[in-house]
């Protein structure tokens, strides 16, 4: 046990480095972007028309002040740093003086929502069709439906995306194709509500699931095949184990182990795969929001951003490692 | 566990059964709500409703359109009762002589949605916040303009200017939108106006804040019971008792939605998806009834040198790389044929159409370049001609394109410079240039090498034609590219460009006067090399001659007749100079459903307003629009 927490103890310092990098890392990328966030400003000011050259050298000033951009790029570092280990993400600066906190929180449940329970619903779905797939090989129904999720996958997700919404929302008219709600929705939590809510996020769900579920299956149809090949496993059909049983506690089981790890990694990288999904379905979310902020060159958005997805996937993995040897003892904590 | 299974298959049928329902999109009464794309997409601080601060709320979510008011507006086209009208002043701008002093007479009897009335005390608190505090959006811009502002009684402002400003109205002036009054008694009580975020906005126009979606996606605004009582209920009474401003998405997206009668008016689409809604909609209007269908804007999209750098400080070589254009081939691969041409410095649309456009053409026929081995007339008043017969050729364009030359000239524009590779040559050498094999060196002695910066898949028409043009230039011996990029205005105020894809003119599209962008053409304004140019100058061009024109419009009234001269001057002078290369009109794909509203604005039936959506002057709409429904 002794030997399990210095192992623990390590990771955990590895995760603390990652993520001190990766924040860096983001930090200067963000700051040698060519975008000028107060060169956005002026940009949407002058778009007005309103162009007196004196007063457009007095806005760059001013609005370099207030956000807080003046002093080399090392000093702003530093200033970072020592607010984000309070906690605070600072201020917008395309969207001044709002803190980047309250835009990330208020667009971030719908993103986590839609992602876990697609990503959940495509593991689950794609693994039991997987097992089934790969222990009743000879199973016609179970081919094809392999087959076609398989053939899905090479689809770009674009492609998939629209297809699902021309069919239903155009050819077949019964899904909505934009939103997470109807527009002028009582938000007061209801059951009208969640339904509504349930019904806007089918699409954008299906089209994650369709994607995400080939792989699952894909990946647990080959490793329940090499088991089904395994000794124990002969050994429990010749000892009249029922093929139920033998799939659920022997292959299953033994799948699952390197398929958990795939989900934690997918869990902590939801937020790679919202922008198409918000853009396509006009969802609400996290994904929007960071190709605005990019455009706008808000670097605080950005780092926000990219700092949550960085601390999720870094947690992610730290978990896994530290969760493997206690699921797997074959798995040694060095 | 039973329980929990009758939930599920409880809520599954609810699911399935709440699908099977009509896709209706809201719950308000669709026959009185119209419903109009933000081309803002999703709004990413949705609760922000202080406009007067950059606080990341929306501007195009109806709160500029249909609940802000300011006291004047210049329509792009011909407006309801004149391009020109007097919102909440009471009539036109008083200058003293030498424009030092603006006064203005406000209207009588505008209420603001909460009762109150909007009176001087309003405008003064607006410009006198602005100017105290440096984080609002115009507080620069009143500062350095205003010297002291004060209400001489309720309905009477009097502006002293630090120095003489003939324009100082335009700040007042709403084209696409301006500074906008802020109502004194909600402000007034928050403790720091740049951190006030004008939840729930009180209005002083006809439509009021109804709801919004707090993840940004729609505003609903619902028609004031007193819409009389506001400068736009002075109009008329506004058809639509809502209007809801919603994220329309891509524009595949946005064309089904339409096709589904489920979007009235799209802010602007790409060239194939309008294509789709003429070919699909039973129940579509546009601006031209028939083919280009798309509102020409009053902005003038070109290709702009950076006249700083060499060589494209010489005007022999800016026009040589006009000359190696061939705009039928740019038009028909930026916008499929559908763009309304200019060969001069002002946009082919509003009132420049009969102001300079048609006027010029007998100047633009004679006019003739030397190209130091002969005189060319390098002007060919042919080309939209030429691109209507192409077009005609085209099965489902065919009854569309007219043959009337007015017609033309409105939809195609007049005529554009005939591409002459020879004469382009010819220049290049009078500038010092050689060709060495297939490749044209500088003088030098260093490959001529331009690189044209466009911008990427935002504004895809012109990543077209700029790649078309690029193409076109190198094909002639010059080692050009195309250099997409997701702004271009960055390098452009930075000065770190070849050339690039963009405007730098926008009129006001419904008045003559040139002011609006050549105040800042001025070569007062002009940058160093390596500095940031302010805005709008990108070319960093200066000329004694346009320096005078710009002081001789500072020195007149904007309703000075002798304004359009001048901007006659300004065209000739620019045509000589070719600092940019003008292109066309930004042609806007606007299209409107007629399934529940009717009375949108065409041309040349009813061109009183442009019916791209995030204009301020937008607002005209509501008052034409009528049920197309018992």
């Amino acid at each position: 046990m002794t030997g399990y927490m210095i192992f623990v103890a390590r990771r955990f310092g590895q995760l603390l480095l990652v993520v001190f990098l990766g924040i860096s890392a983001t930090f200067f990328i963000t700051h040698m972007t060519p975008v000028d966030p107060v060169a956005e400003t002026i940009s949407v000011i002058t778009n007005f028309g309103k162009s007196d050259p004196e007063a457009i050298d007095l806005m760059r000033k001013t609005l370099t002040e207030l956000y807080g951009l003046q002093g080399n790029v090392f000093e702003q570092y530093v200033t970072f740093w020592s607010r984000l280990i309070q906690g605070d993400l600072g201020p917008s600066l395309s969207a001044f003086p709002t803190p980047v906190s309250q835009i990330i929180f208020r667009a971030l449940p719908w993103t986590v929502g839609l992602m876990i329970s697609a990503t959940l619903i495509s593991f689950v779905l794609g693994n039991a069709l997987g097992a089934l797939a790969g222990y009743y090989r000879k199973s016609r129904i179970l081919k094809i439906i392999s087959l076609g999720l398989i053939g899905l996958q090479p689809i770009p997700y674009y492609i998939l995306a629209f297809i699902l919404l021309i069919l239903f929302g155009f050819v077949w008219p019964i899904l909505p194709i934009t939103g997470g709600y109807e527009m002028n929705a009582d938000l007061d939590l209801s059951f009208a509500l969640v339904l509504d809510i349930i019904r806007h996020s089918i699409l954008p769900a299906l089209a994650l699931v369709l994607v995400g579920a080939g792989s699952w299956l894909t990946g647990m149809r080959a490793l329940t095949s090499n088991i089904v090949t395994e000794d124990y496993v002969t050994f429990a059909e010749l000892g009249g184990v029922g093929s139920t049983r033998i799939l659920r506690s022997y292959v299953v089981r033994n799948a699952m182990v390197p398929q958990l790890t795939g989900l934690a990694m997918s869990l902590g990288a939801i937020f790679n795969g919202t922008v198409i999904t918000e853009i396509v379905f006009g969802y609400p979310g996290i994904g929007t929001l960071l190709i605005n902020a990019v455009h706008a060159g808000d670097y605080s958005l950005v780092l926000g951003l990219a700092s949550l997805s960085i601390v999720g996937v870094a947690i992610a993995v730290f978990l896994i490692d530290i969760l493997s040897p206690l699921l797997d003892p074959r798995i040694k904590a060095e | 566990m039973k329980l929990w299974r009758k939930f599920l298959a409880g809520a599954a049928l609810a699911v399935l059964a709440s699908t099977a329902q009509a896709q209706d999109i809201s719950n308000l009464p669709r026959k009185e709500t119209v419903i109009i794309e933000n081309p803002e997409g999703t709004v990413k601080n949705p609760g922000w409703f202080n406009i007067w601060v950059n606080g990341g709320g929306g501007l195009s979510t109806g709160l500029q359109q249909l609940t802000m008011d300011t006291l004047w507006y210049i329509d792009p086209d011909q407006g309801i009762n004149g391009a020109w009208y007097n919102s909440l002043a009471a009539d036109k701008p008083i200058y003293n002589a030498d424009f030092t002093e603006m006064t203005v007479k406000l209207r009588k009897g505008m209420y603001w949605s909460d009762g109150v009335e909007f009176t001087a005390d309003d405008l003064v608190y607006t410009v006198q916040t602005n100017i105290d505090h440096p984080g609002m959006l115009s507080s620069a811009l009143l500062s350095v303009s205003v010297d002291s502002v004060k209400a001489t009684d309720p309905y009477t402002v009097v502006f002293k200017l630090k120095k003489p400003n003939s324009r100082f109205h335009a700040l007042f002036t709403v084209r696409w939108n301006a500074i906008w009054v802020m109502p004194k008694h909600v402000f007034e009580k928050v403790a720091d106006p740049v951190k006030f975020d004008f939840a729930n906005p009180i209005s002083i126009s006809a439509y009021k804040l109804k709801n919004y979606d707090p993840q940004g996606k729609w505003y609903i605004w619902e028609k004031r019971d007193d819409w009389q009582r506001t400068p736009l209920g002075l109009l008329g009474e506004p058809g639509p008792k809502y209007a809801a401003y919603v994220d329309g998405g891509p524009p595949d997206k946005k064309t089904i939605a339409q096709l589904k009668h489920e979007l009235d008016i799209i802010h602007d689409n790409t060239p194939e998806g309008m294509f789709t809604l003429v070919d699909q909609s039973k129940s579509l209007a546009t601006w031209f009834k028939g083919f280009p269908y798309a509102h020409p804007d009053p902005t003038l999209p070109a290709v702009i040198f950076n006249t700083q750098k060499a060589p494209f400080d010489k005007a022999d070589v800016r026009w040589a790389l006009a000359l190696l254009i061939d705009m039928k081939a740019v038009d028909l691969a930026s916008y499929r044929g559908a763009a309304t041409l200019s060969a001069i410095g002002v946009p082919p649309t509003g009132v420049a159409m009969t102001t300079y456009q048609a006027p010029m053409q007998e100047w633009l026929k004679s006019f003739e370049l030397d190209t130091g081995k002969e005189k060319i007339k390098p002007y060919d008043p042919t080309i939209p001609t030429q691109i209507a017969d192409m077009l005609r050729k085209q099965p489902k364009f065919k009854d569309q394109i007219p043959t009337d030359p007015t017609a033309i000239a409105n939809q195609f524009g007049y005529g554009w410079w005939k591409p002459n590779p020879k004469a382009a040559g010819e220049l290049l050498e009078k500038a010092g240039f050689k060709k060495v094999g297939d490749q044209w060196m500088q003088p030098d002695g260093q490959p001529f090498r331009v690189r044209l910066t466009v911008e990427g898949d935002s504004r895809s028409v012109f990543t077209r034609a700029g790649t078309l043009i690029a193409q076109q230039w190198k094909q002639f011996g010059i080692d050009a590219k195309a250099q997409p990029t997701t702004n271009p205005w960055q390098p452009m105020q930075a000065g770190d460009f070849d050339t690039a894809i963009a405007w730098s003119v926008e009129t006001w599209g419904g008045d003559a006067d040139m002011s609006f962008f050549l105040d800042s053409w001025h070569s007062s304004f002009v940058a160093k090399p390596g500095e940031v140019q302010p805005a709008r100058n990108w070319q960093r061009w200066s000329n004694p001659d346009l320096d005078k024109i710009i002081e001789g419009i500072r020195g007149i009234s904007f309703d000075d007749p002798k304004g359009v001269d001048y901007g006659m001057d300004y065209l000739k002078l620019v045509v000589k100079e070719m600092p940019t290369i003008p292109m066309m009109s930004y042609n806007v794909f606007a299209s409107m459903d007629t399934t529940y509203w009717t009375g949108y604005p065409s041309f040349p039936d009813d061109p009183y307003t442009d019916p791209v959506p995030n204009w301020g002057n937008s607002r005209l709409m509501m008052i034409k629009l009528k049920p197309a429904q018992p």
